[in-house]
């Protein structure tokens, strides 16, 4: 059973630039919501036992201080302040203050869970590494598609599959971004450090997906009697099984996490999986359609004259 | 080849047993106490050394500490030794607070900012600990309070180990300020190292007066309140240069300079980093990553075996001689240990190659380089941070990519006729180009992430690297040989157990 996937293409094609222009609409519209990591900023983390006080207690007891930007959020079992970078001073006088609301209770108890404070400088240079290191790696597997290709050229040139695979994994990025824009403006989800190692890690596993399809283009063309249309959906329907299974086990690994792995790296591991799923659905639905449709703009004047 | 098979099997449960006993050689142990006891010592099993894995500050709780210095008013060229100087202040400083093995990296950015990086593990009072660590160094001279007429016999400049540093010392004029520079020279006669002072205008005279008082008495430098040497004066010394000559080593030397240099070049640091996190929170993010990295496990292996059948089960083997010899590279393992580990993983994965006949220089040198750098992982500790684990509890996933490529492979070719023994083996061989080619790109992501400097994203990085590098070993070669030993007659009539209908007549149609 073959699955008409290649020809088929314009329907694939049409919803992923759909979706890629959603992606980019989300993120002109709404932004990242950039976490502390990248913006610079103060988290603390608290715990109260045998005692929750309300964000308007919490919010009053630090009414002295003066703090700009301040956001409270209570979890399962502890609050989460927010507010600009301060020095280690204001993070005692907070501290101070949030203890004596646990200190008038009977019975009551306090704890700092963490507390992270971040200087802007620090932010700025998170985002020029993260662009630099994305930049790095775009790079890195041109190179080595083109290399690992340099003895296919007919009818795509080599450095023709190099591009494929980017404009794949530029719809990989672009479609997880704009799915991350779209959970911090409904949820708050933040984009912080781990990030950028789950998108450069999607990059990489994209790739290696959308390699694997080339393999098989690469093997079947010297000896296929079909022609390139159909070698390459040939190609496709056999990778396919491969593809699938190989990211639901990764997406299964990641389930684990998301699921028992704690809040800390949920969105961590749930960018992963976004990215692993979309990673794979474009080396089947992009990346191989893509040299199709190149082959056919470039070899189509010659047939019809 | 079964025969060989064997052999390749018995090599391969013994490195199982070794990795085995590295990662959980505190439950060995107990066992065999329990057995000694409950057989009156009769059994006795050999004890093993048990080693720690080291745990990032957010798994045991701690804090991270970035410190900018000011470097301004230090001429280019000694802004190098000055930040160094000043980080040894504040490793002097953490090292009297008690932590275990603190982190104090000086470190230039990008960006040409000079930083100082302190990692603090489980310290409890935070607060004080930063308070400590800002305090700007203060580097004094003493002499001693009340002048004695006890003139030391022995000659000179030396640092003199009856004197008692602790009493009986006062301040004089001369501070860290008046000092210009302190460097290391080597005595132009006999070639031991030497600690020379250069002071300014001011400071040459402030000097020459105390020397001048205190001629064979022992002059005290003191940085934070601490001594940090105490040479006895020759004679009375003009023009603001002096020698600190004595019986130290050069690293003893090194480290008196860096000492004075920090308290003559100090340098202003101010907090613009601090990630803290209480031990509790950490302690339960270690179990939440137990739970999800055994659900992952679970879950990988239950669909491989209800997806692949036989090939699957063989593949979760492999899967577990996957994750204790990732979780033992994670060890710091001694030398011996690395090496033999190494080796065996190397020289089986290219004795399998051989068999497969798809071996040939370049592959060669790819392991070659992959046997090395997982050497080094394995000798030095992989400090595991919360997305460290995430990057293993993935690797889990993807480390039967490999497999899922073969299988997927071998069926193709049964389904063309081939019996299993040769449709296996042409699984292996058709399927290696995509491994490779798919691993290499994502060994070149890892290699970008461990170089991108957040230690998070280093430690995934570093993780997902050991992970790819070892499934290369788990999947091919031992999933390889597994697959030798089992096959046989019995296994050609029951293709189903590979995942495929076909009629016995089919093979010989073929």
């Amino acid at each position: 059973m073959i699955y008409r996937i290649i020809q088929r293409r314009k329907i694939f094609l049409t919803i992923s630039s759909l979706l890629v222009a959603a992606s980019i609409a989300a993120l002109a519209i709404w932004g990242l919501n950039f976490g502390i990591d990248f913006t610079g900023g103060s988290l603390l983390e608290v715990e109260y036992r045998n005692y929750q006080p309300t964000i308007t207690e919490i919010q009053d007891s630090l009414k002295d201080l003066g703090l700009n930007s301040l956001v409270i959020q209570p979890t399962d079992n502890s609050v989460i302040l927010k507010f600009q970078n301060s020095s280690e001073d204001v993070h005692q006088a907070i501290l101070g203050k949030l203890q004596s609301l646990a200190a008038a209770q009977e019975g009551a108890s306090f704890k700092e869970l963490q507390f992270d404070a971040v200087g802007p400088s620090i932010g700025q240079e998170l985002k020029s590494k993260s662009f630099n290191a994305t930049a790095i790696v775009f790079v890195l597997i041109i190179l080595y598609i083109s290399f690992s290709f340099r003895k296919v050229s007919r009818p795509v040139a080599s450095w023709k599959y190099g591009v494929a695979a980017i404009i794949a994994l530029i719809h990989d990025v672009i479609f997880t971004l704009g799915v991350f824009s779209a959970l911090g403006h409904f949820w708050g989800i933040e984009i912080n450090t781990p990030f950028i190692a789950a998108i450069l890690t999607v990059l990489g596993y994209s790739v290696n997906d959308t390699i694997i399809v080339f393999d098989r283009i690469r093997e079947n063309l010297p000896k296929s009697s079909e022609d390139f249309e159909n070698t390459i959906n040939r190609s496709v329907n056999q990778t396919l099984v491969r593809s699938i299974n190989t990211s639901f086990s990764a997406i299964l690994a990641l389930l684990a996490i998301i699921f028992l792995g704690g809040s800390s790296i949920r969105d961590f591991a749930l960018a992963l999986a976004i990215g692993i799923f979309v990673g794979t659905y474009s080396s089947i639905f992009i990346a191989s359609p893509v040299l199709v449709v190149w082959n056919n703009l470039t070899h189509r004047p010659k047939k019809t004259a | 080849m079964r025969a060989k098979a064997w052999w390749i099997l018995l090599v391969i449960i013994l490195f199982v047993a070794v990795v085995g006993l590295s990662v959980g050689g505190n439950f060995y142990n107990t066992f065999s106490r329990f057995l000694a006891d409950k057989t009156n010592k009769i059994v006795v099993l050999p004890l093993v050394k048990e080693l720690p894995f080291s745990l990032g500050l957010d798994l045991q709780g701690g804090t991270h500490l970035v410190y900018q210095a000011d470097v301004q008013n230090i001429p280019e060229k000694d802004r190098a030794g000055a930040l160094e100087s000043a980080r040894d202040v504040i490793e002097r400083r953490v090292n009297a607070f008690g932590v275990s093995e603190p982190v104090v990296q000086a470190n230039k950015s990008l960006g040409g900012e000079y930083r100082i990086i302190t990692e603090l593990a489980g310290v409890k009072d935070v607060k004080e600990a930063i308070k400590l660590i800002g305090e700007t160094p203060i580097l004094e001279f003493k002499e001693k309070s009340q002048p004695t007429a006890v003139v030391s016999p022995e000659a000179s400049g030396t640092v003199e180990a009856n004197v008692d540093l602790n009493e009986g010392w006062q301040n004089t004029e001369l501070t860290g300020k008046y000092l210009k520079r302190a460097t290391i020279q080597f005595n132009p006669n006999d070639g031991t190292p030497e600690v020379s002072l250069e002071f300014n205008t001011e400071g040459a005279q402030l000097f020459e007066d105390i020397t001048g008082r205190n001629v064979g008495q022992p002059v005290a430098i003191f940085l934070d309140g601490y001594p940090i040497s105490a040479p006895t004066v020759n004679e009375k010394i003009t023009g603001g240069q002096a020698v600190i000559s004595g019986h130290f080593n050069v690293e003893e030397a090194k480290l008196l300079v860096k000492r004075l240099n920090s308290g003559a070049l100090p340098v202003p640091i101010t907090l613009i980093s601090q990630k803290t996190v209480e031990a509790s929170l950490g302690s339960q993010s270690i179990d939440n990553s137990l739970r999800a990295g055994l659900l992952g496990l679970l879950l990988v292996s239950l669909f491989m075996i209800l997806y692949y059948r036989l090939p699957g089960l063989l593949s979760v083997l492999s899967l577990l001689v996957y994750g204790l010899t990732v979780l033992a590279i994670f060890k710091a393992l001694p030398i011996v240990i690395a090496l033999v580990l190494v080796i065996i993983m190397v020289g089986l994965v290219f004795y399998t190659f051989n068999e497969l006949k798809i071996f040939n220089g370049t592959l060669a040198m790819l392991f070659a380089v992959i046997g090395i750098l997982l050497f080094f992982y394995a000798l030095k500790p992989i400090t595991l941070t919360l997305s460290g684990i995430a990057g293993f509890i993935l690797s889990v996933g993807m480390a039967v990519d490999a497999n899922i490529l073969i299988f997927s492979r071998t069926r193709e070719e049964l389904k063309q006729g081939k019996t299993v023994s040769q449709a296996i083996d042409a699984g292996f061989k058709r399927a290696w180009p995509s491994i490779r080619d798919g691993n290499v790109s994502t060994i070149l992501t890892c290699l970008v992430l461990m170089f991108f400097g957040t230690s998070s994203v280093q430690g995934f990085g570093t993780t997902l690297f050991i992970g790819i590098a070892v499934s290369l070993f788990s999947a091919i070669v031992v999933t390889r040989t597994l697959f030798v030993i089992i096959l046989g007659e019995w296994l050609e009539k029951r293709v189903w157990l590979l995942g495929v209908r076909r009629q016995p007549e089919e093979i010989k149609n073929n």
